[in-house]
């Protein structure tokens, strides 16, 4: 038996609302507003009260797909890292590095995107690196 | 923002532009909202009368598109009736004369015919705006999403500088950032021409800094391609793969049916994320990301506030974090700097190469919370306003600007003007919300906003759905009738893959952001049957 | 260390052993506060123990019993708390018979920011600080000075900041309905704002909280608009205790009058006080 809170910011909007995921027994079983949050002062909006309604959701993707004959097939991810290795260098080796294009992503954490476009400029050598900033 | 809300507590006018902030950013407009129990008045300016404009003291309603000439017509009256900040504008900005002579021309009676905005209340917010002691401004996406998106923002400069309302608590120029870490993703690097901390990559030293860092001989130094011209790359073949890392461009970008011939002609698509999005069911590989609960790292809010995202639980489904995915392919490929097993190791190395990051630990999160960059190093408090003494430039320049049209009209073949947005109960391109019951619940489909005068003229009454149609293709959607939205105006959210507003967006671009004019597009309204 | 902290500190300790965990609160290093059920595995975890600001921790028990239902838990419970989770015993909601309550006692300062009536326990076998009495309620008083004209205005003027998020049914230690009116569209409109007049949600929800609402202000607290939405329940707890003789959290086995009418058929009105 484990029920804790966990201090984290909302994936939503830009305003960046604290509050804490409910996790019981490994579990999230819900959201509380932080009162000491600087930004949200202990409220939330509708979606931040239900920022964990849809991790558990049926349609998460439980594996790589990789497409064969037109159609997506699920596969392990041993050969989908592979695929994608194997192909981002094949096409980089003939065609030229600005031949690849990289969208980060405005959800995603500053660590994973700093790693993103670090990969586009030191591994693949393009500077073709956005995101839907303006969007 | 230049500001944060802590110091912005302290604002007695608000002017909010572009900005439907109770349904964009719902916690920013209560804590705005409140601050009008506290003596504050609250300007909004938009094309529609939204909640945040029916609390305003005073709300102006412009015609889309019209926003340059209202800006010059608030400066015009604003140095007509002597109420500019002599001093602020002497010793802090250049570019004046231009400006003044250019707003000049802009009579409140001129500007009035071209916005709609009635010149006597035009007049009262200039001196409202201007008088106060500690004035802000706040804008969004309706003050961005236009051709003349830049200029948009250089008259938000414009008119906190003429005022002196900018580099002090409770002012400033406040856009409020549209997602999570929009501001982070750009902060770290994520757009074409920059790396880290806005070091461009075409200057010598700060390419040297990270070919150093990174370990690599020889790093790319022109500018890269924005979204837009990736797309047009995928369908001239000058780009051949593309990796899309929890994004969704096949819902979220201008004239779609565009977007998804451009990445079908893809060789290689890479899609990561969550669920299986529009973009991902054309991807010739999948892979399955881990949501924000499953993972650490940090996001950065519009107020440049670094806060912590904290994993609550193991990844589930088989899925990998972001990080981890980035990390297995670089090393796969050989590539060496990808040995990160943490998060918090990663933040170390952004520290040391990115200025304005470089205080800010995990560490120090940890005991403070948060910190606002810019945050140089270890003993540094962060930054909650910019500007105060100087500007990044050193002096502020004024921008002379003129009113021009959008980029696409309405005319005798598409009559009303298409302005698009969010709602409150979704996200994006829905791929989150639209799974949880209790926000699809409140809007499950689709409804385009028409005002009773339109919808009476066009036979729509009850229940009927309409079509809409642009020069770049059409829909069918429900419709509710509201005083919202202006006669000749109609509004629609683009979170729905069913009837898809940017179907109908014009892909028209601001030259200098790319930011495409997804405020204003000339569509034909009809009956669906 | 808080001279109440310190105390409560230790009748956790001694406590501890005997039960499977106990719910209080527990601050991070960068002072964030949450609900947390301390255990002995875990000691060192009681050097994060808080007791302000305050959550509704009724509800925390809720969530642990459903899925522990027979687990022997200690719970830190202010008042408001305590009457939280005795409505909900009643209601069927928690079982109150492995549940050691610590009756933490609110301070001045405390029960002046709840605006509270009853800033003690009633329950609670162990207690921690000295029980003081009610304070006023400033906000109620203000609103009761008001013309029937004024109050209308004064809600109008309220309501319509209201942003629709759920959080005062959210964060209510007595919303546990598994169907919920709110959510109703016969009652509640769906996906407009501001919220049409007159302002169902809050008519609903404040019906609904007849003879149930304790009083906590955490609905208050969690509100964005800072509505006092609580001045409407307090008034309608005054009438349920003129009507009925009810008030909520007092008594262990006396019913709550919804469940009585149920039982026993239509109840005679008396006429409404306000």
């Amino acid at each position: 038996m484990e029920y804790k809170n966990v201090l984290t910011t909302c994936p939503f909007c830009g305003t960046g609302c604290g509050f804490f995921l409910q996790v019981l027994d490994g579990k999230i079983v819900g959201v509380l507003p932080d009162k000491k949050h600087p930004v949200s002062q202990g409220s939330l909006c509708v979606k931040g009260w239900n920022a964990h309604g849809f991790i558990y959701h049926e349609d998460r993707l439980k594996s790589p797909l990789i497409r064969r004959n037109g159609k997506l097939v699920e596969a392990s991810w041993d050969e989908a890292i592979e695929l994608v290795a194997t192909r981002l260098g094949e096409i980089k080796a003939k065609h030229g590095p600005d031949s690849i294009a990289l969208l980060a992503s405005a959800k995603a954490t500053n660590e994973e995107n700093y790693l993103f476009q670090k990969f586009g400029r030191a591994v693949i050598g393009t500077n073709n690196i956005d995101h839907c900033a303006r969007l | 923002m230049t500001n944060s809300f802590p110091d912005l507590e302290e604002a007695q006018v608000i002017l909010i532009t572009g900005s439907n902030t109770t349904e964009q950013h719902p916690i920013i407009a209560t804590r705005l909202i409140k601050l009008q129990d506290k003596g504050a008045k609250i300007i909004v300016i938009d094309p529609r009368y939204t909640q945040i404009a029916q609390i305003a003291d005073i709300y102006l309603r412009q015609k889309p598109g019209t926003d340059l000439a209202w800006f010059n017509g608030l400066m015009h009256v604003i140095l007509r009736d002597n109420l500019a900040n002599q001093d602020f504008i002497k010793e802090r900005t250049e570019g004046f004369e231009e400006l003044k002579a250019k707003v000049a021309d802009y009579t409140p009676e001129r500007v009035e015919e071209i916005t709609g905005i009635p010149a006597e209340k035009l007049v009262e917010v200039a001196h409202l705006y201007a008088k106060a002691e500690r004035s802000a401004i706040f804008y969004c996406m309706g003050i961005t999403q236009h051709t003349t998106g830049v200029q948009h923002v250089w008259q938000c400069a414009n008119l906190a500088m003429l005022t002196g309302h900018i580099g002090r608590p409770g002012t400033g120029v406040n856009p409020l950032r549209g997602q999570n870490n929009v501001q982070g993703a750009c902060d770290m690097g994520g757009l074409p021409n920059v790396f880290p901390a806005y070091q461009p990559v075409t200057k010598d030293d700060a390419r040297e800094k990270f070919q150093q860092a990174w370990g690599v001989e020889k790093l790319p130094a022109e500018v890269g391609m924005t979204i837009m011209e990736m797309m047009h790359g995928l369908e001239n073949g000058k780009v051949k793969a593309m990796w899309v890392m929890g994004e969704n461009p096949s819902l979220s970008d201008p004239d779609i049916n565009h977007v998804n011939k451009a990445l079908q002609a893809a060789e290689f698509l890479i899609v990561q994320d969550v669920f299986l999005s529009e973009t991902a069911q054309l991807a010739h590989v999948v892979l399955p990301a881990a949501s924000y609960a499953e993972k650490d790292g940090t996001f950065s809010n519009t107020e440049r506030r670094v806060q912590r995202v904290r994993k609550a639980i193991e990844p589930l489904y088989g899925s990998k974090s972001d990080m981890e995915i980035i990390c297995l392919v670089a090393r796969k490929m050989g590539a060496r700097g990808f040995d990160f097993e943490t998060p918090q190791q990663v933040m170390a190395e952004i520290n040391q190469l990115t200025p304005s990051y470089g205080g800010i630990t995990y560490e120090r999160l940890e005991e403070l919370g948060a910190l606002i960059w810019p945050c140089p190093n270890g003993e540094h408090p962060g930054t909650p306003f910019l500007h105060k003494d100087k500007f990044a430039r050193g002096l502020g320049l004024f921008h002379a600007i003129d009113h021009q049209p959008p980029a696409e009209e309405p005319d005798e073949e598409y009559p009303f003007i298409l302005t698009t947005g969010r709602i409150m109960f979704h996200y994006h391109t829905g791929t989150m919300t639209r799974r949880i019951e209790k926000l699809d619940r409140e809007v499950p489909t689709c409804v385009i906003e028409i005002n009773p005068a339109d919808a009476s003229r066009i036979g729509l009454n009850g229940k009927n759905k309409v079509r809409l149609q642009s020069r770049r293709g059409e829909l069918i959607a429900e419709a509710k009738t509201t005083e919202r939205v202006d006669p000749g105006v109609v509004f629609m959210p683009f979170h729905f893959v069913e009837a898809a507003a940017n179907i109908l967006t014009n892909p028209a671009l601001d030259p200098v952001a790319k930011i495409p004019e997804y405020k204003v597009c000339a569509v034909r309204v009809e009956l669906a049957e | 260390m808080d001279q109440r902290l310190e105390a409560l500190l230790q009748t956790i300790q001694k406590v501890l052993p005997d039960v499977d965990g106990i719910i209080g609160l527990k601050v991070n290093a960068a002072g964030h506060i949450a609900p947390h059920l301390f255990r002995k595995e875990a000691p060192a975890e009681l050097d994060g123990l808080a007791i302000w600001p305050k959550y509704p921790t009724p509800d925390t028990l809720r969530l642990i019993q459903k899925a522990h239902p027979g687990a022997k838990l200690g719970m830190v419970v202010r008042g408001c708390e305590e009457r939280g989770v005795v409505e909900m015993f009643k209601h069927a909601q928690v079982d109150l018979s492995n549940i050691s309550l610590i009756g933490l006692q609110c301070t001045r300062e405390e029960a002046e920011f709840c605006r509270c009536a009853k800033p003690y326990t009633a329950h609670a076998k162990l207690t921690v600080g000295e029980p003081i009495e009610g304070v006023p309620d400033p906000v109620t008083e203000g609103f009761l000075a008001k013309t029937r004209e004024e109050r209308l205005e004064y809600w109008k003027e309220q309501l319509v900041r209201c942003i629709k998020c759920y959080g005062c049914r959210n964060v209510c230690p007595q919303c546990f309905c598994n169907v919920c009116a709110l959510e109703d569209e016969k009652w509640v409109g769906t996906g407009w704002l501001p919220m049409p007049l007159p302002p169902m949600y809050h008519l609903v929800r404040s019906m609904h909280m007849t003879a149930k609402c304790v009083a906590c202000r955490e609905c208050e607290e969690v509100c964005p608009a800072d509505i006092p939405m609580a001045i409407q329940y307090r008034l309608i707890a005054g009438d349920v205790k003129e009507m009925f003789g009810y008030e909520t959290g007092v008594s262990m086995d006396e019913k709550p009058p919804q469940l009585l009418v149920l039982a026993e058929g239509e109840f005679e009105r008396t006429g409404l006080p306000h």
